[in-house]
């Protein structure tokens, strides 16, 4: 039987990044995954001339080579760095609202406060006051959490007392804004609605409406993007997952392609291995689980197996949103059809709290249409005189699950005609240069990417299971989960996570 | 119980203890939210089973070297396909493992069976089995339905334009049976290409289509006419379109047939200045004579034998099959679907040595920069070293 130091099972991209860093410190580590490509959401497909991205806009922690960001630094340990042709993007998004106009907002932030107090002078000391709450907000969440990583075991009574007292002297940003939604905060600062949704875009990066979505995860979104520059890569996120695949293999470990995980071995309620698909056993002192906690308790191990507290711990978490995406190939330039910023949010009304209850019906109506031209900032992302638009809404499942499978096809054409409506009144013309289509159904992301409820984000990130609350414990001894259902959703945040999973896994074994 | 320090600092925050309260609460009394099994498979598999397990339900004999089968579902239920879909189904002969993939030509809006055609093609491993050995009762499992050679309604035409070679007739009669049995506000002309009329799959049921609908147009199009053949000769081409489909500006042509005709085809509608959008292919499996492949490195006759190493295993591989075909012939297992260069299942890294990539292959920016390949379309030109 093969024995490693940890098996990782799933290669998405904690998966990944979980697997490189171990075998950068020289663990014997072996990574399971099921489909024919490395990747997870982090991959892409082709059809015809086109090359699509399947789920990455923007990267988040890269930071610029004079100032490199956390995972620009992660990247460089694994070898990666200049493998790749990294694309600074200029503009964090563009906004877009019902009558035609838009904000579109500078990835700066004196020139983003600036550019917000020029479209909105009577809110400008908002503006002003707002950024400075935002930075604060993140200044001090980051010497928070280097003060907590200092601390070790729980404190004594008295110790708590003081801490308690403390805490919201030392870090009154954080005591107040930490557990506000977005909306809340928004609603203090401004008036104009359409300032307002120009500030709370990234709601629909965790697909959460702004009552729901964290103001600590929008504040870190804002921050984050900001000071490291949102970036896109040339090749579409596989090559970023190729990439560190390669890097695994180069460092010493074994990534398995084509080859699930069919269930966890335990011995006294402890971890001690895997069994693959095709019936192989390995051996490991730990185990990283890159999938779903509900997979991984439901499908790896047998319902006597899975402990009560995993089945309590897991109560107040419900399965997050899923997504309709038209992945689109054009014969004509972003230029042609008016497309000028890659990442565009285009709103039907101007609350987007009431147009997101939309994402529970079938079809996408009055939701918030999300559009990216990945040409605008790399025009080599396909052949020249063409563009790629990926333009979609988030929906849950549910509604589509209820479908008959005879009913499936015409509304999943129906829903795409319906985004292409959308996109047609925007950019008249749109339609007529349609080269290449795929529509991704909630259930198509079901399919790849194997998550109850097709969810692209995990959990729903809202104020009760995310930001303190994220589901990561294990209740199985050596155990452990990396993934987005865990964590922070998206690239870098999923990336770092597990490198720090990864790190101190390879302490102990 | 005491509280933690995390609860007690998350207290101290604006709406802290509110939320600890509700997390307390639905804790408490909500309900056990882990499943039994993988639920993301379960729910999918009605329209995406993993592997479809199939048992021939009829044979007929169309008396042109070709055999119309018909599966059932094993277990009574077939999935949804979309018309012009494929199944790649498995088979073992002699000991080697391997799959085809077959159009589906039954219309999707009866799933009671899907209906292939088997032609017979010179030197057809599987096509000879399919149509010499199989009988009725007989069980395979495949993939599938795949495939993107489909009428895709948000841009394409409502009026169509479909090119058949040879065998290659099979996906239009998905589509033609679906438009035509459905009443589907939607116009045909089918131009396909044949050697003889004999040699024509579904003449009889094509020419009683269109005899009955309006919105359905056949043309035969005979390339070795016998003395006496009334019909069009020749081959596809811009004048013969223009000819009998003088609105062929405002349809969708969709093509498939063998790999030069659907070249041919495919050059005849640019010159007429079709533009790519409105030209849809169906993508063509390995050919046989790769050696005559433009681009074919001179001086190998597709005969030679080269080592190709994968794992422990030093495997003989001729250069005039695909590393895909050696690797089954040796009884190494690789995931595959549609053995054309498209769905990239069969992808493996070529570690070093040189092949031969045939066209067709969709690959993926990041497999070109580290040296992926689609076994299905790649040759071996020297020893190969690749990995799984």
């Amino acid at each position: 039987m093969e024995q490693y130091d940890v098996i990782v099972i799933g290669a998405g991209n904690g998966g990944l990044a979980a697997a490189a860093t171990l075998a950068e410190k020289g663990k014997r580590v072996i990574l399971f995954e099921r489909h024919n490509i490395p990747g997870g959401c982090g991959s892409s497909f082709r059809r015809g001339r086109f090359e699509f991205e399947i789920a990455l806009h923007q990267l988040s922690h890269m930071g610029t080579p004079e100032n490199p960001g956390p995972l620009r630094e992660q990247f460089a340990r694994y070898g990666i760095l200049d493998e790749i042709d990294w694309i600074e993007i200029k503009e964090l998004f563009r906004v877009n609202f019902p009558d035609g106009t838009g904000v579109s907002l500078p990835a700066d932030r004196e020139k983003c406060v600036a550019h917000l107090c020029k479209e909105f002078p009577a809110e400008a000391e908002a503006i002003k006051e707002y950024f400075k709450v935002v930075y604060d907000f993140c200044d001090e969440s980051t010497a928070f959490a280097a003060q907590s990583a200092k601390s070790t075991g729980e404190p004594g009574a008295l110790k708590k007392l003081i801490m308690k007292t403390g805490f919201p002297r030392i870090y009154p940003t954080l005591a107040k804004y930490a557990l506000k939604s977005t909306q809340e905060v928004l609603d203090e600062f401004f008036k104009d609605p359409k300032l307002q949704l120009a500030l709370s875009a990234y709601w629909c990066f965790m697909g959460m409406p702004p009552e729901r979505f964290p103001f600590a995860i929008l504040a870190k979104c804002t921050y984050f993007y900001t000071e490291t520059k949102p970036h896109y890569l040339r090749g579409t996120s596989m090559m970023m997952n190729q990439a560190i695949m390669e890097a695994i293999g180069r460092m010493g470990g074994v990534v398995r392609l084509n080859c699930g995980v069919k269930r966890i071995m335990l011995e006294n309620g402890a971890a001690v291995g895997v069994v693959d698909e095709n019936g192989v056993e390995y051996r490991a002192k730990k185990i990283i689980s890159n999938i779903s906690p509900l997979t991984t308790y439901g499908a790896l191990l047998a319902p006597e197996e899975v402990p009560e507290s995993a089945r309590e711990y897991l109560k107040p978490y419900t399965v997050g949103i899923s997504a309709l995406t038209c992945f689109i190939g054009l014969d004509c330039t972003p230029e042609e059809i008016g497309f000028t910023t890659s990442f565009t949010l285009n709103y039907e009304s101007l609350d987007a709290n009431k147009d997101f209850r939309d994402a529970y019906q079938l079809l996408p109506d009055h939701d918030p249409l999300v559009a990216t031209c990945y040409t605008v900032d790399d025009p080599s992302v396909s052949p020249p005189g063409t563009s790629i638009i990926t333009a979609g809404t988030l929906k849950y499942s549910a509604e589509w699950e209820k479908l008959t499978p005879e009913q499936y096809y015409e509304m999943k054409y129906e829903a795409g005609r319906r985004i292409v409506a959308r996109l047609e009144k925007m950019y008249p013309g749109f339609t007529e240069h349609i080269e290449e289509m795929e529509i991704a159904t909630p259930l198509t992301h079901m399919r790849y990417l194997n998550h109850p409820g097709g969810a692209i984000y995990g959990y729903e990130q809202d104020r009760m299971q995310s930001v303190f609350f994220f589901p990561a414990e294990s209740k199985i001894p050596n155990l452990e989960f990396a993934s987005g259902w865990v964590t922070s959703c998206g690239f870098g945040p999923n990336y770092q996570y597990a490198d720090g999973v990864a790190s101190k896994i390879a302490a102990e074994v | 119980m005491a509280k933690t320090i995390k609860e007690t600092l998350l207290g101290t925050l604006v709406h802290g203890e509110e939320i600890l309260e509700s997390i307390r609460v639905s804790r408490s009394i909500s309900q056990d939210k882990i499943p039994v099994g993988n639920i993301a498979d379960k729910k999918v598999a009605a329209l995406h089973p993993e592997r479809l397990s199939l048992v021939v339900a009829d044979i007929v004999d169309t008396g042109k070297n070709a055999r119309i089968i018909r599966f059932a579902g094993a277990d009574g239920y077939l999935p949804p396909f979309e018309a012009g879909q494929y199944i790649n189904i498995f088979t073992e002969i002699d000991g080697v493992r391997t799959s085809r993939p077959y159009s589906i030509s039954s219309s999707p809006r009866q799933r009671a069976y899907y209906e292939i055609t088997v032609a017979r093609t010179a030197e057809g491993f599987v096509s000879d089995y399919m149509i010499d050995k199989v009988q009725i009762g007989d069980r395979f499992s495949a993939n599938g339905p795949a495939g993107v050679f489909r009428y895709q309604p948000v841009f394409h035409s409502k009026k169509a334009l479909y090119f058949a070679g040879g065998s290659g007739i099979t996906p239009f009669m998905s589509m033609i049976r679906e438009v035509l049995e459905a009443a589907l506000d939607r116009d045909i002309v089918l131009l396909y290409g044949s050697r003889t009329p004999e040699a024509a799959l579904y003449h009889d049921e094509l020419a009683a289509y269109a005899e009955k609908y309006p919105n359905f147009k056949y043309h035969l199009v005979i390339s070795e006419p016998a003395e006496g053949w009334q019909g069009e000769t020749g081959f596809i081409n811009a004048d013969l379109i223009a000819r009998l489909v003088p609105d062929y500006a405002e349809r969708t042509a969709y093509i498939c047939g063998p790999q030069v005709m659907n070249d041919f085809c495919k050059k005849e509608l640019e010159s007429m200045g079709v533009p790519a959008k409105r030209i849809r292919r169906e993508m063509f499996g390995a050919r046989k004579d790769i050696q005559n492949e433009p681009g074919w490195p001179e001086g190998l006759t597709g005969n030679e034998v080269f080592r190709l190493t994968v794992g422990d295993r030093v495997i003989d591989a001729r250069s005039g099959e695909s590393i895909l075909t050696a690797l089954e012939r040796a009884g190494v297992r690789v995931n595959v679907c549609c053995r054309s260069g498209e769905c990239s299942l069969c992808r493996v890294k070529l570690v070093s040595g040189n092949v031969f990539l045939a066209r067709g292959m969709l690959r993926r920016y990041a497999d070109e920069q580290y040296g992926y390949i689609h076994s299905c379309k790649a040759y071996p030109i020297g020893d190969v070293v690749i990995q799984l």
